[in-house]
């Protein structure tokens, strides 16, 4: 079935395309304020200042360093040699610079290893180093609809579920929770990321889901509160009904090892 | 003897190699049912696909299509009279296997390499840290100043 491509106004575009692919996705029909295409993707390569990003990279509110250029690197409207080129070009060869190439070359190894894998990143690349104590259990419907009662985990879907992008951080908040703390496994996670991330890549998003869960890395990754508060100011634990008490990230790494996994931190971390 | 060139969702910039290779060919992009049937992604990133897709087919025959790969392609190119598919290689299992549709049904299927960040061949490392040090002096060394960027005007407006 051709599809039309003579509209040009965006909102028109949209509801077009949500009658002619009728079926084919789930969701309401609204289209992300990020947009797509080259135009777009070299606007937001020329707005990223890449100096600060060392430091700030992992900030997820309330203001963030990121490039935000991952849909369009995802869907090769840039590579990553554009990207690395541009970037170095302007902002020199510093440490922001070498930490921003440093990031874009996880991509370019999540590649590599799909490229060796193929369909096997689907499948626990490695026995898990530490299975969570969290009963397994199927995806809660309160995650789903960002209805947890966290503010940092519910607002980092709800953004997932409007605009299609999560800071990277935050993504690594919500897939900890999933699996650690909830007994989720990292397919579930991984699927509903991928349904809706504007960079859902099979590779970029199975192994960062298994990187966290230790079937493709040394160890879980696992947070506490003070790394929410630290890279999100005010912005989530001030607004928290669950601050004051019943946060199931407040507390320090060693007793998180023993409630999560009954091991020591540094069994944990194999030490 | 024409060609067209496919675009997939790996590759789908005005920018593409396959395209860049043939200025003049038709071009085409599916919407591929079978698998957005079963997956039923958000519509977000169905939208931002078709975005894509109309600015890298802009300037030409092109053609933005729901259906089946293989048939969708096969028949654009039997509409241009054409036996060759340029297209961009991509390291997913599925386009190795459209790619085999499309040979096994009589089309010539010319793969273009995307444009490297390192040179690495072959099986990667367990750890990206061990990726890390073998290709870092390569990946901090770039190969000139990147793309022509809008101007600072454009970005605000």
């Amino acid at each position: 079935m051709q599809l039309r491509t003579d509209l040009t106004n965006r909102a028109e575009q949209a509801a077009y395309l949500a009658e002619a692919l009728a079926g084919l996705y789930s969701g309401p029909p609204t289209p992300s304020p990020i947009r797509g295409g080259r135009r777009a993707a070299l606007r937001r390569l020329r707005a990223f200042d890449a100096r600060n990003y060392a430091r700030a990279r992992n900030d997820v509110a309330p203001r963030r360093n990121v490039s935000a250029l991952s849909p369009y690197i995802r869907h090769g409207v840039l590579t990553l040699a554009e990207v690395r080129d541009s970037i170095i070009s302007r902002f020199g060869l510093t440490p922001d610079t070498e930490k921003f190439v440093n990031e874009l070359a996880w991509r370019a190894f999540w590649q590599l290893v799909y490229a060796h894998l193929g369909d096997q990143i689907y499948q626990d690349i490695e026995p898990a180093k530490r299975r969570a104590r969290a009963p397994r259990r199927s995806l809660p419907p309160e995650v789903v609809s960002a209805q947890t009662g966290l503010v940092c985990i519910d607002e980092s879907l709800q953004e997932l579920y409007t605009t299609g992008y999560m800071h990277n951080h935050a993504r690594m908040w919500v897939a900890a929770y999933a699996q650690h703390w909830l007994g989720v496994d990292w397919r579930e996670g991984a699927e509903l990321f991928y349904r809706h991330l504007l960079d859902g890549d099979p590779a970029s998003n199975s192994l960062s889901w298994q990187w966290v869960g230790s079937t493709f890395s040394h160890k879980p990754y696992i947070f506490n509160r003070q790394n929410v508060e630290r890279f999100s100011g005010d912005a989530f634990c001030s607004r928290c009904a669950l601050a004051s008490g019943g946060c199931p990230f407040d507390d320090s790494y060693e007793n998180l090892a023993w409630r999560l996994f009954g091991v020591s931190l540094a069994e944990l971390e194999g030490r | 003897m024409s060609a067209i060139v496919w675009l997939h969702g790996d590759s789908l910039s005005p920018n593409d190699p396959a395209l860049l290779a043939n200025p003049e060919a038709p071009a085409i992009f599916v919407f591929d049912e079978p698998f957005l049937a079963a997956a039923q992604l958000s519509f977000k990133r169905l939208f931002f696909l078709y975005e894509c897709a109309l600015e890298a087919i802009a300037g030409r025959a092109g053609s933005i299509r729901r259906g089946v790969v293989v048939d969708e392609v096969r028949a654009f190119a039997a509409e241009h009279r054409a036996l060759t598919a340029h297209v961009t290689a991509s390291v997913a299992p599925r386009f190795q296997r459209y790619v085999t549709g499309l040979r096994a049904a009589g089309l010539q299927v010319v793969i273009h390499e995307p444009q490297p960040f390192v040179s690495w061949r072959g099986e990667p490392p367990r750890r990206f840290s061990a990726f890390w040090r073998r290709v870092a002096a390569e990946a901090l060394r770039p190969t000139g100043p990147g793309p022509a960027l809008p101007s600072e005007q454009e970005v605000e407006s």
